[in-house]
């Protein structure tokens, strides 16, 4: 085969060989297209390897044959060769899609382009065509086409630039209810519910995909039974290589049962607020009750207690012994309840407490601690914590936790012994960690659960004071600054009562 | 020497006796009036109805004053002494009350108060805190003048 001359005019120049002569040889060499002649009637007059190769005829076996013999019996009962060579000869050119037939009777997809040849007078001589086999990228847009048809969650359809549906896929049909055959060729504001369509929405929506390429939105859409469902939409501008608006794609989901789950949401999460709301109020309503209990339940607490003192002082001489007891008996009961009432106010007062989270420092919460727990046996109180440790807190509230715990550890010592008690502090992970270690009774571990609740006590009063609610205001102290607590003891063995709560910012 | 006036505004007839019995127990040099609502305080102090004989109710040289009070709380009292501007508004307030609140005690001084004791628990604390409020009240304390003399 001769090397392909270069397509450079002048080609006259080329070897002295005619331009015509060149041309023909260029033909000679193209094998992805078909480049034959036909004579006015169609009939074939040129072959080249293209043509052999798409269509499987050698020059010998079509020379001379009508062009008929590549089209589908369907396309020659509608007479489409002539037809297509009237409108070239009519226009000067014809250009189609469709199956043509090989030799061997197998299809192909084509892209064929006829032109019409004139001589210089103007008289028709024939038709030049070239045919390509696109069936590959057919092939690919048939796979597009049915992918998109198969989709039935989505509705995917097409507009013309103007708004009026072009195609239609299962998905569409689906969510929307129109048949391709019912919506083709309708305008799309039909999707839309009355007052959208009134105030133009459909025409805003072509208009913002237009002007930036793109559209998404979510609402209301109409299905052809008059039913709403809420849509969520993309809407993307369609645009030529020269990018002239040719149309739109759009894409439809049907969200209805995600915004009807939203919308239960919103309803639940109003709920909430209104509870909360409730909650607040039967809260200040309790702020109340504990007002009047710190206030009222005392004075005939306060009465009781003095005039039990009074009756000592000044009725003494009248009173034996047990006379005396029982005056006893009464002045224990009353600092006992008013032991109880007041650690039953800071149990409830640990609970409302809104106040922000400050930073503290813990060695000057425990100071202050040690500094309300007064007297203790000498040396049996050890602070090993450094100074620069800050724990994020509520001031009063962590100074009363470090009291309870403390005074808990320095109460429940041996019988005979003194006890030993030694708060420490360590830090890991942006938490501090307060222990306080006692060489105390210890507990069973199946207590160790129940000693945080309110009113709960594993002695009796005599061997142990105390009203059961100084762990329970620990815990949930601990609880509301973010933080936590426990135990960690043996019987006879004392027990570490620790406390965790985030690191604060040193100040 | 005249006796020290002292007002205490105290509704509650059983806090009011152990009070009494416990300011008793001092060696005398004031005089206690006792009042059982915020009406009758504001009254006492303006000098209204019979507290216009002040030979009978003298104008107290300090008052001691419960919140929780039927009529007019004790805020209320204090608030309105505290408006005055005859020199009245410069009386020596001290909160004598059972309320360990915060709010309370805030709002307290917030409103002027001078100091702000708790009703304590036992016999032996109230008569301690008596002894402590003769002592620094009634004579470490230096008294205002209640007439409109303008401090220089």
């Amino acid at each position: 085969m001769p090397k392909p001359p270069a397509v450079v005019p002048p080609v006259a120049t080329l070897s002295g060989i005619k331009s015509s002569d060149v041309f023909s040889r260029l033909v000679d060499t193209v094998s992805d297209y078909a480049i034959f002649v036909l004579d006015p009637r169609g009939n074939i007059s040129s072959w080249n390897p293209g043509a052999q190769k798409l269509k499987g005829y050698s020059a010998a076996e079509i020379i001379g044959k009508h062009f008929s013999v590549f089209y589908t019996a369907a396309d020659l009962a509608k007479d489409k060769p002539g037809y297509e060579l009237a409108a070239a000869s009519k226009v000067g050119r014809f250009e189609d899609e469709g199956w043509r037939v090989r030799k061997d009777g197998s299809r192909f997809w084509a892209n064929v382009v006829i032109t019409r040849l004139l001589d210089d007078e103007g008289g028709l001589i024939g038709f030049g065509k070239i045919t390509r086999d696109l069936s590959e990228r057919r092939l690919s847009e048939t796979r597009y086409r049915l992918l998109i048809d198969g989709i039935t969650d989505y509705a995917i359809f097409s507009l013309d630039a103007t708004g009026h549906v072009t195609s239609w896929n299962s998905g569409a049909q689906r969510i929307k209810g129109y048949t391709p055959d019912e919506i083709i060729g309708k305008h799309f504001s039909a999707f839309y519910p009355d007052e959208d369509r009134k105030a133009g929405f459909p025409e805003t929506v072509l208009h913002t995909a237009e002007k930036e390429g793109h559209f998404e939105g979510e609402g209301w859409r109409v299905r052809k039974d008059g039913s709403k469902f809420w849509a969520n939409v993309v809407v993307t501008a369609l645009r030529d290589e020269e990018g002239t608006l040719t149309g739109f794609s759009k894409i439809t989901r049907d969200l209805t049962d995600r915004k009807l789950l939203l919308d239960e949401l919103k309803r639940h999460a109003a709920e909430l607020e209104l509870r909360v709301r409730e909650r607040d109020q039967s809260n200040a309503e309790l702020e109340a009750f504990a007002y009047s209990v710190s206030h009222d339940l005392r004075a005939p607490l306060r009465a009781i207690s003095g005039f039990a003192d009074a009756l000592r002082e000044e009725c003494a001489q009248q009173l034996d012994q047990s006379g005396l007891d029982y005056v006893k008996e009464i002045s224990d009961a009353s600092r006992r309840m008013n032991n109880l009432v007041q650690d039953l106010i800071e149990y409830g007062r640990v609970g409302r407490i809104s106040a922000p989270l400050a930073s503290v420092n813990l060695l000057n919460a425990i100071n202050e601690a040690t500094r309300q727990l007064g007297e203790v046996p000498a040396g049996s109180l050890k602070v090993d914590v450094r100074a620069d440790l800050f724990v994020c807190a509520h001031p009063q509230m962590l100074t009363q936790v470090i009291y309870n715990l403390l005074s808990n550890a320095l109460k429940f010592h041996k019988k005979d012994s003194v006890p030993q008690v030694c708060a420490s502090a360590e830090e890991h992970d942006g938490v501090v960690r307060l222990n306080v270690r006692d060489n105390g009774i210890g507990i069973a571990p199946e207590h160790q659960e129940r000693i945080w609740n309110v009113f709960e006590r594993l002695h009796d009063r005599e061997t142990y004071a105390g009203t059961g609610i100084g762990l329970a205001i620990v815990k949930r102290a601990a609880d509301r600054m973010e933080g936590s607590s426990g135990v960690i003891s043996q019987p006879g063995d004392g027990s570490t009562f620790w406390i965790e709560l985030p690191r604060g910012p040193a100040k | 020497m005249p006796l020290t006036p002292v007002l205490l505004v105290e509704d509650d007839p059983t806090d009011f006796r152990l009070i009494q019995r416990a300011f008793n127990k001092l060696s005398n040099g004031f005089q206690m009036f006792r009042l059982t609502n915020g009406d009758e305080a504001v009254e006492y102090l303006a000098g209204d109805g019979p507290y216009e004989n002040r030979g009978a109710y003298p104008m107290p040289a300090i008052l001691l004053l419960d919140l929780k009070l039927p009529r007019r709380s004790g805020f209320e009292v204090l608030e309105w002494l505290r408006r005055q501007v005859s020199g009245l508004n410069r009386l020596p307030v001290i909160i004598l009350t059972s309320s360990r609140h915060s709010t309370d005690i805030n709002r307290a001084y917030d409103l002027g108060a001078n100091s702000y004791l708790v009703k304590p628990d036992t016999g032996a604390q109230l008569e301690e805190l008596a002894a402590q409020f003769r002592t620094y009240w009634l004579r470490m304390n230096e008294f205002p003048s209640l007439r409109p003399e303008i401090a220089r």
